[in-house]
């Protein structure tokens, strides 16, 4: 299979209002395979939404190339448009139609035929559990269950590209859950899935792989296995001691984590260095304040991501 | 279902669900003809003579009426931008795979009809309640003007509604628009007593055109050069508008 969406070098610069340039996103490259979920992080500001609104033919690239399924955004919007299901960042309903008609009109305006609507929509609506609100109108509705709705009406189309921009803020753990499920079999059956997050949790569970943005460049993507040996220096180490001494944490501090949290006599602790410079200071610590347990890993997404990001600041 | 067909669709959909803003466009306009209408029709106690023909005020106003019903449609269709705004779907309609000029194409169908059914409503008030006599062999030629204007100011209105970012704004804008637009024009008198310069930008106001083919469609007046360029100059009003929504449609981020 070939590659769902590609980028190469794409450049776009906003004019702010004092005329100040803003480079919003500045030669970034990738490549998602078809069948992928593929994750796009970044601290607010990073350049995740402009990437999305120009994928998805809102805004126009200043300079570079991106394709949608081979179809290129900036010469074949429409055909581009044809393989996308698309969830933006703010929450997106027809407020004063009522949640029946947010979804067949999506499912409409996509080219759905009105039987194959009927069709889809008893099954969208049975498993996002919107039997019941079928003829509410949506501005009736919490903000969480607007949110479902917007999420919903992707899987009443079959476009091979999924887009979701922060789409899963404001759901409930149990739909986020479904969602996430839902999305994991979607790219089991061929549907490419880039996913927008600042919930680091959610993009280490979900993605295969995984972009950082920040400040309009890549600074790093790979799987997150790639991503960890990006940070070899990097680790986490959790700890149980006999007891706690008052001058426990002072001296935990000592050893300079890049990340430290205490919590009675137990410490979960990050670090950049050798491993085996840790041991020896490690041991000293040991000889007053006894280990009883000691756990070496490989850092989370979110320790890469924080490491990543002190490192070009 | 076609593009087109299901923006007509979402738009009969939203529209229902505001039975107000329904009674604006059909009923205002029919207020106007029939209060300030025949206010003035008293008032002035004769007739206003147009190319040497004579015609009751009622007359003289019912296809400046027309032109208010397609301001109005117009007017109300492109506010519709400000809830795709303010509902947070506007960005998400520029992602579904339709153009952007069969998204505008299928936003203002639904509301030719509406344009359509308010100027039937208005013309029978004036024909049977009213006593106004009119061409019924134009009336084909009525319904494509009324089309073309309705569509034109949909389209210019749109360009306002998409680029700007408050609805504050937007309203500003449309009622001097609307204010500047219906008296500095043909619609409420005739422009030939007029000073000169209230005639000259009158007669390049869209509105004066629109009404002066309309007078000609209901009442059978008008000159035909004026006629021919007022008509080719609506016509091309209607696309370069259309040219312009498009281009802000694609510059919408």
């Amino acid at each position: 299979m070939g590659n769902a969406i590609e980028v190469a070098d794409v450049h776009k610069v906003y004019r702010a209002n004092k005329g100040e340039v803003v480079r919003a996103l500045d030669g970034v490259s990738f490549q998602i395979p078809q069948g992928r979920i593929y994750g796009l992080l970044g601290p607010n500001g990073a350049g995740k939404s402009t990437l999305v609104k120009i994928l998805s033919t809102i805004t126009p690239l200043a300079s570079g190339r991106a394709s949608v399924m081979g179809f290129d955004v900036t010469r074949q919007p429409r055909a581009v448009r044809e393989q996308l299901a698309v969830v933006l960042q703010q929450t997106a309903t027809e407020n004063l139609l009522t949640v029946r008609d947010n979804l067949l009109i999506y499912a409409y305006l996509h080219g759905v035929k009105s039987a194959d609507a009927e069709v889809r929509l008893r099954a969208v609506t049975e498993e996002f559990e919107l039997g019941e609100r079928l003829r509410d109108t949506v501005q009736e509705l919490s903000l969480g269950t607007k949110r479902r709705i917007q999420v919903a009406k992707i899987f009443m189309i079959e476009a091979p590209v999924i887009i979701l921009d922060e789409a899963t803020t404001g759901m409930d753990p149990l739909m986020k859950r479904r969602v996430m499920d839902r999305l994991r079999t979607e790219a089991r059956n061929g549907r490419t899935i880039l996913l927008t997050t600042q919930v680091l949790s959610e993009a280490e569970e979900l993605c295969e792989s995984i972009i950082i943005l920040d400040q309009g460049r890549a600074m790093a993507s790979g799987t997150l296995r790639e991503l960890r040996t990006l940070s070899t220096h990097l680790f986490r180490v959790n700890l149980l001691f006999a007891g706690t001494d008052g001058d426990l944490v002072g001296r935990l501090q000592a050893l300079m984590p890049v990340q430290l949290q205490v919590d009675g006599n137990s410490a979960e602790m990050v670090f950049h260095g050798e491993e085996a410079s840790l041991l020896g200071k490690l041991a000293d610590i040991s000889r007053d304040t006894p280990i009883l347990q000691f756990e070496v890993r490989g850092p989370t997404l979110e320790e890469i991501f924080i490491a990543l990001m002190k490192e070009t600041r | 279902m076609s593009s087109i067909t299901a923006v007509f669709y979402r738009d009969y959909r939203q529209r229902m669900t505001n039975i107000g803003f329904v009674f604006w466009d059909l009923f205002v306009p029919l207020a106007y003809l029939l209060l300030f209408g025949l206010g003035f029709e008293r008032m002035l106690g004769g007739s206003i003579g147009i190319a040497g023909k004579s015609f009751g005020y009622i007359e003289f106003l019912l296809p400046g009426v027309l032109g208010m019903v397609t301001f109005s449609v117009a007017m109300n269709t492109s506010w519709g931008f400000f809830m795709d705004k303010d509902s947070g779907i506007f960005y998400e309609l520029l992602t579904y795979p339709i153009t952007r000029l069969q998204f505008l194409i299928g936003k203002i169908s639904f509301n030719l009809l509406l344009a359509l059914i308010g100027s039937i409503m208005a013309v029978v008030l004036g024909v049977a309640a009213l006593g106004a006599s009119i061409r019924l062999d134009l009336l084909p030629l009525t319904a494509a003007i009324i089309v073309t204007a309705t569509a034109g100011w949909f389209f210019l209105f749109s360009v306002f509604a998409i680029k700007l970012a408050r609805m504050d704004s937007f309203n500003t804008v449309l009622s001097a628009t609307y204010i500047l637009l219906m008296f500095l024009s043909s619609m409420f008198y005739p422009l030939s007593d007029l000073p000169i310069w209230f005639r000259v930008p009158a007669y390049l106001n869209p509105m004066t055109w629109q009404v002066d083919l309309l007078r000609f469609s209901l009442l059978g007046v008008g000159s035909a050069t004026s006629l021919l360029l007022e008509g080719a100059a609506t016509l091309i009003f209607c696309l370069v508008c259309l040219a312009l929504a498009v281009r802000a449609l694609n510059r919408a981020d």
